[in-house]
């Protein structure tokens, strides 16, 4: 098992490496599309190992408890598919000459070291070599997000650099107060920055230090998460960086984001009491909501929308969380992985019909379903599955999260439902509008090659998607059990 | 442990005031080299700083977390900077959005602002002086003002790396410096981030023929 | 009887005071024209050309415009007597001055605006278009540096509790610190050394060894000048230079200052002091030889800054103290 984890975190670093020197698309697609079913193995090694009861840990850094489990589940998934996509989709632009090889390898070594500092990241045992890793995250995204040589992404590229690294920096701040408390407890050492170190004296460290960390690294962390109000740099990043990036973006960056948050709330929550973290999450995620349902309502470009629709989902997971209760965590644990399953397909989906069409524009596009099947189809239930339609998992987490609200406070969840039912409204119409009717002129077309990958990872996600929906796995209830203790646990105690 | 426990806290906290006043110095400043100087001046206090904590408390992995401010902050980091404002041709800030003695009485409000945050957490811990934490607080978020008010995108790098000194500052003084590790791996990130922020800048000059950040408003909404 | 002695010690120590400031401040001149010269590399003229200038000048005859009033003839006098009586009001080598009970910052402040306020009429009485020029410029500058100057102290005062400057330095130098409390006193520092640049009309806010008439400050006022009157006024200014360096020495730095009228004492704080803005000197002519000098409507902003750290010193000790 141990040996699962470190290939776990080793293989995107060695891919990257690797893809330093690589000279010609072939070895390349075959280097990543490895790589791929590498995290894969390796992933479900280590779940099954976690799964089964027992944490995977090595050396005294690397440590996967149940949550860290569930992330690598998430983020080997998703970035596996995502790879395939992205091998699909810069081969098209590859063959297109729209970049050139160089760029083209420079892509995969960013994004195989933006795969590895997320994957480490959620393994760390450290809280402050996870703000190394997840800074690491930043860099590479930030490589990632101007890539395309256009103003619009430069831009983008600048208001995510700005906005992500004074966020960081914050979030380090905060990092810093728990370790001003934490030493008192456990000693002037590496020992004071461990999470099951603190997790273990949370009781007694200072309550008042705890609030002013929370609120530094909420406020931190969830730049990164894209809650409001620090969300104005995502929806220029997630629409303007070549799309498997959004992909990745959207579906694994944002829930590491609130992986830290959710590390720390644990800690907070015994020293604190749950309320003064909760009452914070589920102001600043109902909050997003509005902005993302407002919003979304407006926008013309499909990226930017499905941008939106992500901060939107941030707020459902914080509101979660923060109402807590075993409802309210269960169900926002689940809308963490379904949502990153469903968000991904929808930027997969995206990104095929920007390679067909050739512009981002929604008014642009009609009649999906006659013109790309596959594509339209896909994008049609992920945008139902987001929208929270039944079979889809959404619909169960945001069902549970509403509940747990109205247990704990009716007018949460009052004003949660009634934003879910404009994002509703707001998301399924102009996805109808796109999917549905006469197709449009597409100017360009799609080799095989590219279609290829790119429809392997759209079934993959399709798959997952209604297979969780449908049917609860055993690995995961195995690992939600011990997580909702985690959480809720910390709700029994005043 | 320490010799003079009084004039050791003194000295501490007279450079850690020495800090605060050079980032009114930024705050007031337009020229952008005089900007980049005035910060490594800075990182030079806080690499004293440092190394009079170190010295106080014998934590001697604090002296490398020293060496290193001033190998980045002082020598490579400024160089580039200059290079980029060489290369950008851009030498003052000709308009501001807030002016000048407006500008310094916010960044005294958010002195204020920062030991107001403190106070509860001062009596809690191991520190060496009572400032230390919320003059570090207070240069974060002057840091983050200068970022906020300043137009030019090398002054708004300027302000992330002053959030940069604030943040190892509150981290020695305050928590007796992290760990090496943590040190050498923040180190290494800041290093990264600003190279990563220099060639940006290059990227923006070459496609906006400006560094002037209130030209970037193509995406709205 | 004690008191006779005490009387007749206080009157030497007064005297004896009286005597070092003159004999100091052309020192402190030259010595700021010497550094000037050495970072320009040139030996510069020697260290007793003050003296000798002001001696050569009350040999000479008087040139005066008849346009001018007893305000040209008397200000000179005025300018001369307001600042050598207020520098014997700052301690300089005792920190408790004899004429301690007839003022205190507030006096010292006042005084040096009254000699400036001779020297913007003088500047106006001849009827040239420079001296108008200079004394409306120099008007400006008083008007922004007298706040900062009287609040940076007071910042100091709040601490010592109380506004009399030989209270406030025995107190400080009885604390032994190195800068007592530095957040509001070092900010109180930095805006009475600006206040210092601007008062003594040191680059960046005026050249004093500018020949171009639309660049002076102080220079257009005393332009009419000459004889007897333009040594005064020149004397005098040294002594203002003489006083603002005192100032920042002995309030924020007063070690090494003596405690107690006994001569041991007084001749180890009359070493230090000496030590001390010589110092500060050296420092002036390394920063007028750095930087350039400010035009008009950015000197405003210069000594806004002032106003403002100044201001902000008074408020951070409320807060942070309590």
């Amino acid at each position: 098992m141990e040996s699962a984890l470190i290939i776990l975190i080793a293989a995107p670093l060695a891919a990257g490496l690797v893809s330093l020197v690589v000279r010609t698309r072939r070895v390349m697609e075959r280097l990543q599309l490895g790589h791929a079913v590498v995290l894969w193995a390796a992933m479900a090694a280590v779940v099954s190992g976690v799964a089964a009861g027992d944490d995977v840990s090595f050396g005294t850094f690397l440590h996967a408890d149940p949550l860290s489990a569930f992330m690598d589940l998430m983020l080997a998934f998703v970035g596996g598919t995502a790879l395939f996509y992205a091998v699909g989709y810069m081969g098209e632009e590859l063959s297109r000459e729209q970049l050139s090889f160089l760029r083209y390898r420079r892509f995969f070594v960013y994004f195989d070291l933006f795969l590895f500092a997320m994957v480490l990241a959620v393994n760390l045992d450290n809280i402050a070599l996870m703000w190394i890793a997840v800074e690491g995250s930043t860099i590479s995204a930030a490589l990632s997000v101007g890539f395309n040589r256009t103003k619009a992404a430069l831009e983008a590229g600048w208001k995510y650099i700005i906005v992500n690294f004074v966020g960081i920096a914050l979030a380090l701040f905060g990092t810093v107060l728990v370790y001003y408390t934490s030493e008192h407890v456990l000693g002037v050492s590496m020992e004071a920055l461990r999470w099951s170190a603190l997790a273990r004296v949370a009781g007694s460290l200072n309550p008042v230090v705890l609030e002013l960390a929370f609120v530094f690294v909420m406020i931190g962390y969830g730049t990164k998460a894209g809650v409001a109000p620090m969300h104005t740099w995502l929806p220029d990043a997630h629409s303007e960086a070549p799309t498997p990036i959004s992909a990745v973006l959207s579906g694994l960056m944002i829930n590491l984001g609130l992986y830290a948050v959710l590390r720390l709330k644990t800690i907070v929550d015994p020293a604190v009491g749950p309320d003064f973290a909760g009452s914070i999450m589920v102001g600043l995620g109902l909050l997003s909501m509005t902005i993302a349902a407002t919003f979304m309502l407006i926008q013309r470009d499909y990226k930017r929308f499905f941008a939106y629709s992500s901060i939107e989902h941030v707020g459902i997971v914080l509101v979660g969380f923060g109402v807590g209760g075993a409802a309210g965590v269960f169900g926002g644990l689940f809308h963490m992985i379904n949502h990153a399953l469903a968000k991904s397909t929808a930027f997969y989906a995206a990104g095929l019909v920007l390679l067909r069409y050739g512009h981002k524009n929604m008014e642009g596009v009609t009649g999906l379903l006659r013109q790309m099947p596959l594509v339209g189809g896909a994008m049609l239930l992920a945008a139902l599955a987001l929208a929270g339609m039944p079979p889809f998992g959404l619909f169960i987490s945001e069902f549970l999260i509403a509940t747990g609200a109205y247990v704990e406070q009716p007018w949460v969840a009052y004003g949660f439902l009634g934003l879910l039912v404009v994002a509703f409204a707001a998301l399924v119409y102009p996805v109808f509008r796109m999917v549905l009717g006469e197709p449009k002129e597409a100017g360009l077309t799609l080799t095989a090659g590219g279609n290829r990958f790119a429809a392997v990872s759209l079934m993959a996600n399709l798959v997952a998607m209604g297979y969780i929906g449908l049917h609860m796995p055993g690995f995961l209830r195995a690992l939600f059990i011990p997580m909702t203790h985690v959480f809720h646990a910390m709700a029994e105690i005043p | 442990m320490s010799i003079h426990p009084d004039i050791g806290s003194q000295l501490v906290n007279f450079c850690s005031a020495l800090l605060l006043l050079t980032c009114f110095a930024i705050i007031a400043q337009r020229r952008l080299s005089a900007c980049v100087d005035l910060f490594a001046l800075q990182s030079v206090f806080l690499a004293v700083t440092a190394a009079l904590v170190a010295f106080l408390t014998g934590a001697y992995h604090i002296y490398i977390a020293a060496a290193l401010t001033v190998v980045i902050k002082v020598i490579i980091l400024p160089r580039i900077l200059k290079a980029v404002i060489e290369r950008l041709n851009v030498t003052r800030e000709l308009v501001l959005n807030i002016n000048i003695p407006s500008s310094l009485l916010i960044c005294g409000a958010l002195v204020i602002l920062a030991f107001y945050i403190t106070q509860p957490i001062i009596s809690l811990g191991f520190l060496l002086t009572q400032d230390s934490l919320a003059i570090a607080l207070a240069i974060v978020l002057i840091g983050f003002f200068t970022m906020i008010a300043r137009k030019k995108a090398v002054t708004q790098v300027i302000g992330f790396l002053v959030i940069e000194n604030g943040l190892f500052l509150g981290a020695t003084a305050a928590a007796y410096g992290m760990p090496l590790i943590v040190e050498l791996g923040v180190f290494f990130d800041i290093l990264v981030a600003g190279l990563i922020i220099g060639v940006y800048t290059h990227r923006l000059q070459d496609t906006f023929d400006s560094v002037d950040t209130s030209k970037l408003t193509g995406l709205k909404e | 009887m004690g008191s006779v002695s005490g009387m007749i010690e206080s009157i030497l120590i007064t005297v004896l005071q009286a005597v070092v400031i003159l004999a100091v401040s052309p020192y402190i001149v030259g010595l700021i024209r010497k550094v000037k010269a050495y970072l320009q590399c040139r030996q510069g003229p020697g260290w007793l050309q003050p003296y000798y200038d002001l001696a050569k000048l009350f040999r000479k005859d008087v040139v005066a415009s008849t346009h001018t009033s007893w305000i040209f003839t008397a200000s000179p006098y005025i300018i001369f007597a307001s600042t050598w009586v207020a520098v014997l009001l700052v301690p300089i080598f005792l920190s408790t001055v004899p004429l301690n009970f007839a003022g205190d910052v507030i006096t010292v402040v006042y005084l040096l605006a009254l000699g400036t306020f001779f020297l913007i009429l003088a500047g106006l009485d001849a009827g040239s278009a420079f001296g108008g020029m200079g004394s409306s410029r120099e008007a400006i500058v008083a008007a922004l540096t007298e706040p900062a100057m009287i609040l940076s102290i007071f910042a100091v005062g709040l601490t010592a509790g109380s506004t009399n400057l030989s209270t406030i330095v025995h107190k400080t130098a009885l604390l032994q610190g190195i800068v007592t409390d530095p957040p509001p006193h070092l900010m109180a520092l930095a805006a009475l050394f600006i206040v210092t640049l601007a008062e003594t009309g040191r680059v960046p806010v005026d050249n004093p060894a500018t020949h171009l008439e639309l660049t002076m400050i102080h220079e257009a006022m005393i332009l009419e000048y000459s004889g007897r009157y333009l040594a005064l006024v020149e004397w005098a200014s040294a002594m203002k230079l003489l006083l603002f360096l005192t100032l920042i020495s002995n309030i924020f730095a007063p070690w090494g200052i003596a405690t107690e009228p006994a001569p041991v004492w007084m001749g180890f704080g009359l070493a230090v002091w000496l030590v001390k803005i010589s110092a500060l000197a050296v420092l002036i002519g390394v920063i007028e030889s750095m930087f350039a000098k400010l035009r008009l409507f950015r000197v405003t902003d210069f000594l806004g800054l002032a106003f403002i750290l100044s201001l902000l010193a008074i408020i951070f000790f409320y807060i942070l103290r309590g």
